[in-house]
């Protein structure tokens, strides 16, 4: 196997009074989209600021491309995205872009037409001499995207890089994504829309208070999570399926969405039987399909909450 | 190198385009110039030839001799000279002293529509005025201290001279002994004539300092707000993961600096223009030709300049990295602003150790300053403009600067490094020490 893009090894990182990142250890292999997923405050962005070496591990150490050096000695090979969008508010788009790929090491005259290219393909090229403030938030951050981009770094690392965004721009986003791993370069973002990665990626981690909960690629985590699954959608009422849902003869674990439900079955027991049940109790079915795990459900049975809930206990400081 | 111009470039063009720059250019000489001119007009009113009133009441004749002393006063040089007075003797007694007093005073403060029997002023000898000296001046001008100085000054005279003519000292005795000092001063280098008048080298400084004060107080500490804005709009985190410190830290100087050289360099250039064109400029102003002369623009010694030069550069970065580390350490301006009041203390400090100079130049206190390094830029060029400053002085002085300033970059990068992600609370000055160890 190549060398890792990212290699973390056992990396622990305190602040005040708590760990943000608890002895983990991940790898990211060269090329394909990687996905760091986990609720809020998992430590899903202190993670990615140590691989940025924004921040220093208090313990483990961090190599990127198999180089163990500052990420800011092989920043051309790096494009970020951080969680916390920044421009310079009074700059002009289009010099905003030709300076970030400047500090990148771009040639001013190549840094030009890149930006010039990069504005056309996301539509905003009408607002390359506008200042950023004069930019909707949706447009600022496609102006950081791409600013991330210019200088066609072989390794993409995007905080949450679709939060915030309208469908159509979250859609430009991911085609663009997707074309950066077409091209066998690596994308490592982070995520806590589980459908969103569950369709993207490659690969993912998933980390909880700071810990690794599954790190592999989607069907393996799938594999490892085992079990048979069945995905149910209720036609009209659905209390006669209540008791048979809470049987846990039949039914290992249920997440219940009301109308629908995906549930495991119990050890030992088909989902012929499940059906049966249903059936001779009269519950009326829309759907009843057996399944592989979503990364959802997977995520809900290892967590032991819902990434989309509550945030589990906030957390204080930079450790957002 | 190309990554630290792409950041002196970004910090110019952005200042450089903005509307507050381009305000600021051109109002700051705007009122620099009514400051300059408006007092210079105001006091010029002592310029034109003043009407005075004599009112001779003292009986022994006292009024001729000040008559003729305060028409031989004169005002401008060469060709523009005029007499200072246009003197009238009343002659009275001291019983019709009030009448015809008030009858003067009641015409007093009308001489400046050129009206035929006004006066500016009304001056009265009594009786005891030779011996006292006490005599009573009323007019429209009395506030004007240099107006009232001269005019002291030459009644001084009159009645000195008169007081001596009555103990019997022959007059042209009195006339020779009466003759002013007139002193012209003039710099000694290694022992050499310069040429230049040792008040016109100090004024240089002077301005040399005042700029350099500008300077810094305006531009230094806008790398402070700049380094804020940036911890806000977190760009940061972008920019510290393409960038050293050092090198965020140099272009950020660097560039506010040439935003500020940019607007000075507009600023002198313009002066100079206008300063060929002073007396014509003045004219304008219906100043006289002596108040133009004011506004010469002395030619700078090249040695001089390229000293200046030197400290104003090193003195510019040395301030400018420790105002960006402050704005590093902290998150609201308000916050820094506690923190800057150090740095713009040891400013003044410099700034004002200028006048105490003028007396002791090469003094210990002088002497020492200059090797402080957020010192020196003030006291060296004025040292060097008003002594001969030993080489050995000046290389000294120069590699401390240079060490100081390396001192502050690496300090300041090392706070900077740390402090630009600190977002929340304010660091303990242990904190802040554990991160220069770091």
């Amino acid at each position: 196997m190549s060398t890792p893009s990212v290699s973390v090894e056992s990396v622990t990182k305190r602040f005040a009074g708590h760990t943000a990142v608890c002895d983990l250890s991940l790898q990211v292999p060269s090329g394909g989209i990687y996905g760091l997923l986990g609720p809020n405050g998992a430590g899903k962005s202190t993670t990615i600021r140590l691989i940025m070496s924004i921040l220093q591990p208090d313990e483990g150490r961090i190599a990127l491309f198999g180089d163990s050096r500052n990420s800011r000695d092989l920043s051309a090979r790096i494009g970020y995205l951080p969680e916390e969008r920044g421009l310079y508010k009074k700059m002009r788009v289009h010099d905003h872009l030709v300076f970030l790929g400047e500090v990148k090491g771009i040639a001013r005259a190549e840094a030009k037409r890149r930006a010039q290219a990069w504005l056309e393909r996301l539509e905003i090229a009408g607002w390359a001499q506008k200042k950023v403030e004069d930019l909707s938030k949706g447009m600022q951050q496609k102006v950081q995207f791409a600013g991330a981009l210019l200088h066609e770094p072989e390794l993409v690392i995007l905080d949450e890089p679709f939060s915030g965004l309208d469908p159509i721009n979250a859609q430009v986003m991911k085609d663009i994504v997707v074309e950066i791993a077409a091209g066998g370069r690596t994308v490592l973002f982070s995520t806590h829309a589980m459908e969103q990665a569950e369709r993207m990626c490659d690969r993912v981690a998933i980390v909880a208070r700071g810990k690794l909960v599954a790190n592999g690629t989607v069907a393996q985590v799938k594999a490892d999570f085992g079990g048979r699954h069945v995905a149910l959608g209720f036609a009209g009422d659905r209390h006669q399926a209540d008791a048979i849902l809470a049987d846990p003869r039949l039914v290992a674990r249920l997440d219940d969405y009301g109308a629908s439900a995906e549930l495991k079955m119990a050890e030992g027991t088909d989902p012929g039987q499940l059906l049966a049940a249903l059936v001779a109790a009269g519950v009326g079915l829309r759907r009843f399909e057996v399944v592989e795990p979503s990364l959802h459900a997977i995520f809900v049975a290892k967590v032991g909450a819902d990434p989309d809930a509550e945030p589990l206990p906030a957390v204080a400081g930079a450790a957002a | 190198m190309n990554k630290t111009l792409a950041v002196i470039r970004r910090e110019y063009v952005e200042r450089v385009r903005t509307k507050a720059f381009l305000i600021s250019t051109l109002l700051l000489p705007v009122f620099m110039l009514a400051m300059a001119v408006l007092p210079a007009l105001l006091m010029s009113s002592g310029d034109h030839t003043t009407r005075v009133a004599v009112v001779d009441a003292s009986g022994s004749g006292l009024g001729q001799p000040v008559v003729a002393a305060l028409k031989v006063a004169t005002i401008g040089h060469g060709r523009a000279v005029r007499p200072r007075y246009d003197v009238t003797l009343f002659q009275a007694t001291a019983a019709n002293l009030a009448q015809v007093r008030d009858g003067l005073i009641a015409k007093a403060g009308f001489a400046k529509g050129n009206e035929q029997h006004g006066w500016d002023g009304v001056l009265v000898l009594d009786a005891d005025t030779l011996a006292s000296g006490k005599l009573h001046y009323y007019g429209d001008n009395v506030s004007s201290p240099e107006g009232m100085n001269r005019l002291q000054r030459d009644i001084s005279k009159a009645l000195a001279g008169v007081r001596l003519a009555h103990a019997g000292v022959d007059q042209s005795l009195v006339a020779k002994a009466m003759a002013p000092a007139d002193m012209d001063t003039a710099k000694v280098t290694d022992g050499k004539l310069t040429g230049e008048s040792g008040e016109a080298s100090f004024a240089l400084a002077y301005a040399m300092g005042f700029i350099l004060y500008i300077a810094i107080i305006s531009y230094g500490s806008r790398t402070l707000t700049s380094v804020i804005e940036e911890k806000n709009s977190r760009i940061m985190e972008v920019l510290t993961s393409s960038l050293t410190p050092f090198q965020m830290l140099m272009g950020k100087v660097l560039g506010v600096g040439l935003a500020g050289l940019t607007q000075m360099a507009i600023w002198v250039g313009t002066a100079f223009a206008l300063g060929g064109q002073g007396p014509h400029l003045a004219g304008a102003f219906g100043m006289g030709a002596e108040a133009a002369g004011k506004f010469a623009i002395p030619s700078v010694p090249p040695m001089l300049l390229v000293v200046f030069l030197l400290y104003f550069t090193l003195g510019f970065l040395i301030y400018g990295s420790l105002y960006a580390a402050i704005g590093a350490m902290c998150n609201t301006i308000q916050e820094a602003q506690q923190y800057a009041v150090f740095v713009t203390m040891s400013i003044l400090v410099g700034f004002m150790s200028m006048f105490g100079l003028i007396n002791d130049p090469s003094g210990a206190l002088g002497t020492t300053m200059s090797f402080i390094p957020l010192f020196a830029p003030f006291t060296m060029p004025v040292r060097w403009s008003m002594t001969a400053v030993p080489p050995l002085q000046l290389a000294l002085s120069l590699s401390l600067m240079m060490l100081g300033l390396l001192t502050c970059v690496w300090l300041a990068g090392r706070i900077y490094r740390t402090g630009i992600l600190m977002y929340g609370k304010k660091p303990t000055w242990g904190e802040l020490w554990r991160w220069i160890r770091a």
